[in-house]
């Protein structure tokens, strides 16, 4: 069953925004995501902000799990190596988030490209099992030197700092004070959403773009069936290896803007593997192997908690727990239900809709 | 020397808990591809039914029957009720389903029981000792070596002699033509998990005695017996109670003799040693000690 109308042209099938629908829906969105800071609340407005971490965080997983196959247990150690770096940079060398974001992503790379090669050797499940073992050496490793990390103590990350020192009279001063622009005010979860909301749409196009290159396609293949890959020439090792460095760098400023949003952060929680079967998770109920589901599932599974809140407090038992648990208690049942359901996800809904739609007024 | 034997007498109760932990792993594996991260949570499950029932006045030897039971039927159940619907999906399937598992049996535990520690109770005083040599060795780890060893002997006895142990070979070598020829695959899932719920039971009653206790964070002893699972080999039953054992000694004496050497880098080192082996593993021997190097075809 078609999902889009019949492509006759190569560059029809790599277009980004392949019709009008594509771009009234899209245009939409973003006047969304723009009013979205000042028609919330600050608890909404934070959630919003939860919700642009946990999207980064998703497109980094999707591109090593949902494009290249190779399931990880160990994004958490990712985003806790860009969390840490963002926080020692900032606390120890008071420098600037523009230089910090970066820096988080290239560290975390880094030890990604390390383990990459490790990777290559192991499938399935001994790579998630292996996987666990880096979150646990990576959490050890934090926790080994508290005169950087202060270990179990944890860290803030407190440097907001836009061009110049803290003090320093003028507007632009620091990222902490509040801006107004006309009518509009900018505090700082307000500035930190619209910080968070240009990195979540890089990152989105980054894994996008990425998809419908030549590296997406290799990379595709390898996930399909890797030993076919090799016979037609794309090196599973490059491409493995490639996939690791892109979702590693991505999950680092990820982490980094975790540290930004929470402020004050420690190794285990949040950092375990509770998180990174969340980010799983996410990609598996947004629909694996698109960026569209590490969106949706973001969006789906930031929803999640507030709901969960909501509903547990009418039932007994459940009303007695921490919200931290009814959180945990509802995102499992969301995702049991989802496996069980629809396999495919939150994409695999969308698509069942639009097929209906593109079929009208006949069922097939 | 003492304080060697010392350290290698608790290293082998460690490693043995690990084996009975991996065995789990493996059987459920094995039967239907299925790695269960609730393992662990299976093991805390038994050590708290065991607390709650020999404090309800059960005498020693019935309650731990009664738990091994009790502990096999739930993960039983757990199977039938919802792993059963995962069978053929993905690996990513059931990875979840079960992590997610784990966390709710972990919140059902700390709803039910709270997390104050717990003493496990023991026929025995739970502090004795006895003279090895010069060394003073609890009572408590030698039993734990000799259950695990009992329970290990029991597994491969079935395993080898009994129908069901030949359907579960079978089963672990090919599911569909097992299918075909009338073994009951579906059965054989049921023993799988019922044994590898009575294994956690087991392993959970002799991990929780003195000196350590029974909290609801004692599953994840699990997490600490993967290392065992890869460098034994997931197919390989004998190979990770050997890994397990192995891995347990080696962990408590790098405790003993590694850790002082290290400095602050040394502090809780042999929690993480055992990962570094499984690493360097990986990189010399990726299908475990006794595993067979695989052949793919496309």
């Amino acid at each position: 069953m078609p999902t889009r109308p019949l492509l006759t042209r190569y560059r029809d099938d790599l277009r980004l925004f392949p019709d009008l629908w594509h771009k009234v829906g899209l245009a939409l969105f973003a006047g969304v995501l723009l009013v979205y800071p000042f028609a919330a609340g600050s608890y909404w407005l934070s959630i919003g902000n939860v919700v642009l971490v946990t999207t980064v965080g998703a497109v980094g997983l999707m591109i090593l799990t949902g494009f290249t196959g190779q399931i990880s247990l160990g994004h958490a150690a990712f985003l806790a190596l860009g969390a840490y770096t963002a926080a020692v940079l900032g606390t120890r060398l008071g420098m600037p988030f523009w230089v910090i974001l970066p820096v988080a992503g290239l560290i975390a790379a880094a030890v990604g490209l390390a383990v990459g090669p490790f990777a290559l050797r192991l499938r399935g499940l001994y790579l998630a099992i292996v996987t666990v073992g880096l979150l646990f050496l990576v959490n050890h490793l934090l926790l080994s030197f508290p005169q950087i990390t202060r270990g179990v103590a944890g860290i803030g990350a407190p440097t907001y700092l836009w061009f110049t020192e803290p003090g320093t009279p003028g507007a632009l001063s620091t990222f902490a004070e509040t801006w107004s622009l006309g009518p509009l005010l900018f505090t700082f979860d307000r500035k930190l959403y619209f910080l968070f909301l240009a990195i979540t749409i890089g990152a989105v196009w980054c894994g996008k773009n990425l998809q419908r290159s030549n590296t997406g396609r290799a990379m595709t293949a390898v996930r399909d069936h890797d030993l076919a890959a090799a016979v037609m020439g794309v090196s599973p090792a490059r491409y493995k290896i490639i996939a690791f460095g892109v979702s590693s760098f991505i999950a680092g400023v990820a982490g980094a803007m975790f540290a930004f949003q929470q402020q004050f952060i420690t190794v285990d929680p949040p950092f375990n593997l509770l998180m990174s079967i969340e980010f799983i998770a996410i990609i598996v109920i947004g629909g694996l192997g698109s960026v569209f589901g590490a969106v949706a599932g973001a969006l789906l599974y930031g929803a999640v908690g507030p709901v969960s809140h909501t509903v547990s407090g009418a039932i007994p038992y459940i009303s007695a727990l921490s919200s931290h648990q009814q959180e945990i208690l509802a995102l499992a049942l969301v995702v049991t239900v989802f496996m069980v359901i629809e396999p495919l996800g939150l994409l695999g809904v969308w698509l069942r809709i639009k097929r209906y739609f593109l079929g009208w007024p006949f069922r097939y | 020397m003492d304080f060697f034997l010392q350290l290698f007498v608790s290293g082998l109760a460690l490693g043995a808990i690990y084996a009975l932990v991996a065995l789990g792993f493996v059987v459920i594996y094995r039967a239907s591809q299925v790695f269960n991260f609730a393992q662990g949570e299976l093991l805390a499950v038994g050590a708290f039914v065991m607390v709650a029932l020999s404090r309800s006045g059960l005498p020693w030897g019935v309650a731990f029957v009664a738990t091994l039971l009790i502990t096999g039927l739930v993960s039983l159940a757990i199977e039938r009720g919802i792993l059963r619907r995962f069978v053929a999906r993905s690996i990513l399937a059931s990875i979840i389903v079960t992590i997610f598992l784990a966390a709710v049996i972990r919140i059902g535990l700390i709803v039910i029981w709270g997390t104050d520690p717990r003493g496990m109770p023991t026929p025995w005083t739970s502090t004795a000792t006895v003279q090895l040599g010069g060394a003073s060795v609890l009572v408590n780890s030698l039993a734990a070596v000799g259950a695990a060893a009992a329970a290990l002997a029991a597994f491969f006895l079935i395993l080898k002699h009994t129908r069901i142990g030949v359907a579960m070979r079978a089963t672990s070598s090919d599911q569909e033509a097992s299918l075909s020829l009338g073994i009951p695959v579906g059965r054989v899932f049921a023993a799988a998990w019922f044994i590898a719920g009575v294994y956690a039971a087991v392993g959970g009653v002799f991990l929780g005695m003195f000196p350590r206790t029974v909290d609801p964070n004692i599953g994840l002893i699990a997490l600490a017996a993967f290392p065992a699972v890869i460098v034994g080999g997931l197919e390989s039953p004998a190979g990770v109670v050997i890994a397990g054992v192995a891995l347990g000694v080696i962990e408590v004496l790098a405790g003993g003799y590694v850790n002082p050497l290290l400095g602050q880098f040394g502090q809780n080192f042999h929690t993480v040693l055992p990962y570094l082996i499984m690493i360097l593993f990986l990189v010399f021997r990726p299908y475990g000690l006794f595993g067979q190097p695989e052949v793919r075809r496309a």
